[in-house]
């Protein structure tokens, strides 16, 4: 299947053809081709049906909302809580990495790259379309799977849970943590294999759970080089422990305004750092 | 579509063939699982911490699950080699060494969890006293607003009648913000009356309150029914004395001292008289009057296992007071 044929070529030659638009290079237009982008690949991201793990997703909160209750002592509620946040971020961050490597590959595999940039569109609007359409695709996913999360929790309760609305500051930070491990999949995207770009987002993943390690090796080392090394990773690579609240959540614990508002404006300074770049390596390459 | 069939058929027979075989694989296995299960954890908790990054909240929950799953088995493993009933009461027997370390990963992987504290506060101290203490003051170290825990190492110190320091630890967890008042009310107990059933009622029953486990709350009511059971006890001795020093001789059946049980306000057996312990069994003694020596387990005696009373009669003579218990006539 293609991925912008025809619906976005189609919307984007409307987009530049309209009547009502006096320049194609307007900021309006700009945004409307970088929608149209990201219409459609939500679009093509439910006709792939990425949308399907939200089947198994709820199967394993009905299975755990009634075996759980047995096996746990009483525990369910946590339990319910832990399980459904975790399952959240594993899947989102498959479906950011899976899905995520393949956005620039395919388009420039199947060559219907070259339809989309004959038409008046930058390469930058294009990745910006394409990393906003995978995270309409992960936002919807995650809005499902947070609201099947408190249907559970009041499910396991037999009523009223508050613990159903306090898991939502958790949530927020997931979807987050999933947004910038979209821009590092779509960044390997523009320069590698999906094979490959899929381990290195995977490894981007994990040394960004372990930043903590990262700083204290930075401190503790004696070697000048070694630190500087360590350093480097811990500020270059994205600390995402700072979005893993899903333990605390779990016990109903809230964070901060303060530490989610810094949260995401460190998420949204990674995010444009991870597009520009994108941008810029895409831009150099010669697609002939 | 005979080709079809023949597939449907090919499923259908590998699928019966591969649980047959996985059956054949777990009887099997059983030998290596009773002789390595019982082995150390690979990893400790702040291993496991470090290996599950985000997910050691769902980590931590799989550890609880499996102290449970592995208590459990263990139980239901005795209750097949014992033909009965275990007694919750016997849980050293259970040789639970890898309780702690389970819990110890747990809680290590979710410091918050309250759970393992709880029910390690109330099942390792039959494995390990200092196991136990030792997880509470980690929880409370890294909780330290949670006056439950307090009560929980408390409970322990309680246990092991380490009177003086159950009372501290409960004085300074009434001193936390939500702490409940009887806490510093207990802490008084303690170091008062800290041997005392009472003091240990209280204990139970508040220990009861605050569970959420209904394992802890069934193992605390069968305590509190060891304490009424100790009390009715003292009452029927006490009442069994008193018959023989006004009729001269011993109660030959409790219908000689129903009247007498009725108004001490014990339950009676209305067909035969018996007094009935807080599980509404009636209680049954058999008792050497020449060494007062008495066991509960009448059944045991009948079935011929005299050594017991043996011993002791040939203790007694020894010591010389054979028969002075009768002569003192202290019981029936």
């Amino acid at each position: 299947m293609s991925q912008l044929k025809p619906d976005a070529s189609k919307q984007i030659s409307r987009t530049v053809s309209d009547p009502g638009s006096d320049s194609s290079n307007s900021v309006g237009s700009n945004i409307q081709r970088t929608v149209a982008i990201a219409r459609n690949t939500f679009r093509e991201a439910v006709r792939d049906r990425v949308l399907y793990n939200l089947v198994l997703f709820v199967l394993l909160l009905i299975g755990g909302a009634i075996f759980l209750g047995e096996l746990s002592a009483g525990q369910d509620a946590k339990i319910i809580a832990d399980l459904g946040l975790s399952a959240m971020l594993l899947f989102g961050v498959f479906i950011a990495i899976f899905v995520g490597v393949g956005l620039v590959y395919k388009e420039i595999e199947r060559r219907t790259l070259d339809a989309i940039l004959s038409k008046p569109i930058g390469r930058g609007q294009f990745l910006l379309g394409k990393y906003l359409g995978l995270c309409l695709t992960l936002l919807v996913n995650v809005l499902i799977m947070g609201v099947g999360v408190s249907l559970a929790l009041v499910y396991v309760r037999r009523g009223w849970d508050p613990l159903a609305l306090k898991i939502w500051p958790a949530i927020l930070l997931i979807y987050v943590e999933l947004m910038i491990m979209t821009g590092v999949a779509l960044l390997f995207s523009t320069f590698s294999s999906p094979a490959l770009s899929a381990l290195l987002t995977f490894f981007v993943f994990i040394i960004g759970h372990f930043s903590a390690d990262l700083k204290t090796l930075g401190n503790s080392s004696g070697s000048a080089a070694a630190r500087w090394l360590f350093r480097s990773l811990y500020y270059g690579l994205p600390n995402l422990s700072n979005y893993s609240m899903i333990t605390e959540a779990a016990h109903g614990y809230i964070p901060g305004a303060r530490v989610i508002v810094v949260s995401v404006a460190y998420a949204i300074s990674y995010i444009v750092v991870l597009l520009a770049a994108a941008t810029l390596v895409f831009n150099r390459r010669n697609f002939k | 579509m005979k080709k079809d069939a023949l597939r449907l058929l090919v499923i259908v027979l590998g699928l019966a063939e591969v649980v047959l075989l996985a059956h054949w694989i777990d009887d099997h296995r059983q030998d290596m699982n009773a002789r390595f299960g019982e082995e150390r954890l690979y990893v400790d908790g702040a291993t496991a911490k470090r290996l599950t990054f985000a997910f050691n909240g769902i980590a931590a929950d799989w550890y609880w699950m499996r102290s449970l799953q592995y208590v459990g088995g263990k139980i239901v493993r005795y209750e097949d080699s014992h033909n009965g009933r275990f007694n919750l009461g016997n849980l050293s027997s259970l040789d639970l060494k890898l309780l702690a370390p389970l819990l110890r990963v747990s809680t290590t992987l979710d410091p918050q969890f309250m759970a393992p504290y709880e029910y390690g506060a109330f099942i390792l101290p039959e494995v390990n006293q200092d196991e136990a203490i030792s997880l509470l003051n980690y929880g409370i170290a890294a909780n330290q607003s949670s006056w439950r825990l307090y009560h929980y190492l408390g409970y322990i110190y309680w246990q092991r009648e380490d009177y003086a320091q159950a009372s501290d630890i409960y004085a300074a967890g009434s001193r936390l913000p939500g702490a409940p008042a009887w806490m510093a009310a207990l802490s008084a107990r303690m170091k008062a009356e800290g041997g005392s059933r009472d003091a240990g009622r209280e204990m139970y029953r508040r220990l009861y309150e605050d569970s959420k486990d209904e394992a802890v709350k069934d193992m605390v009511t069968k305590q509190i029914m060891r304490l009424d059971s100790l009390d009715d006890r003292d009452v029927i001795r006490r009442l069994l004395t008193d018959y023989r020093a006004q009729s001269g001789r011993c109660a030959s059946a409790w219908r000689d001292v129903t009247g007498a049980l009725r108004t001490a306000r014990l339950k009676i057996d209305s067909t035969t008289g018996a007094p009935l312990d807080p599980s509404d069994t009636p209680y049954r003694l058999i008792k050497d009057h020449r060494t007062k020596f008495e066991m509960g387990d009448v059944d045991r005696v009948l079935d011929g296992d005299l050594d017991p009373f043996i011993r002791n009669y040939l203790l007694s003579r020894r010591k010389g007071t054979l028969g002075s218990a009768a002569e003192a006539g202290d019981d029936s």
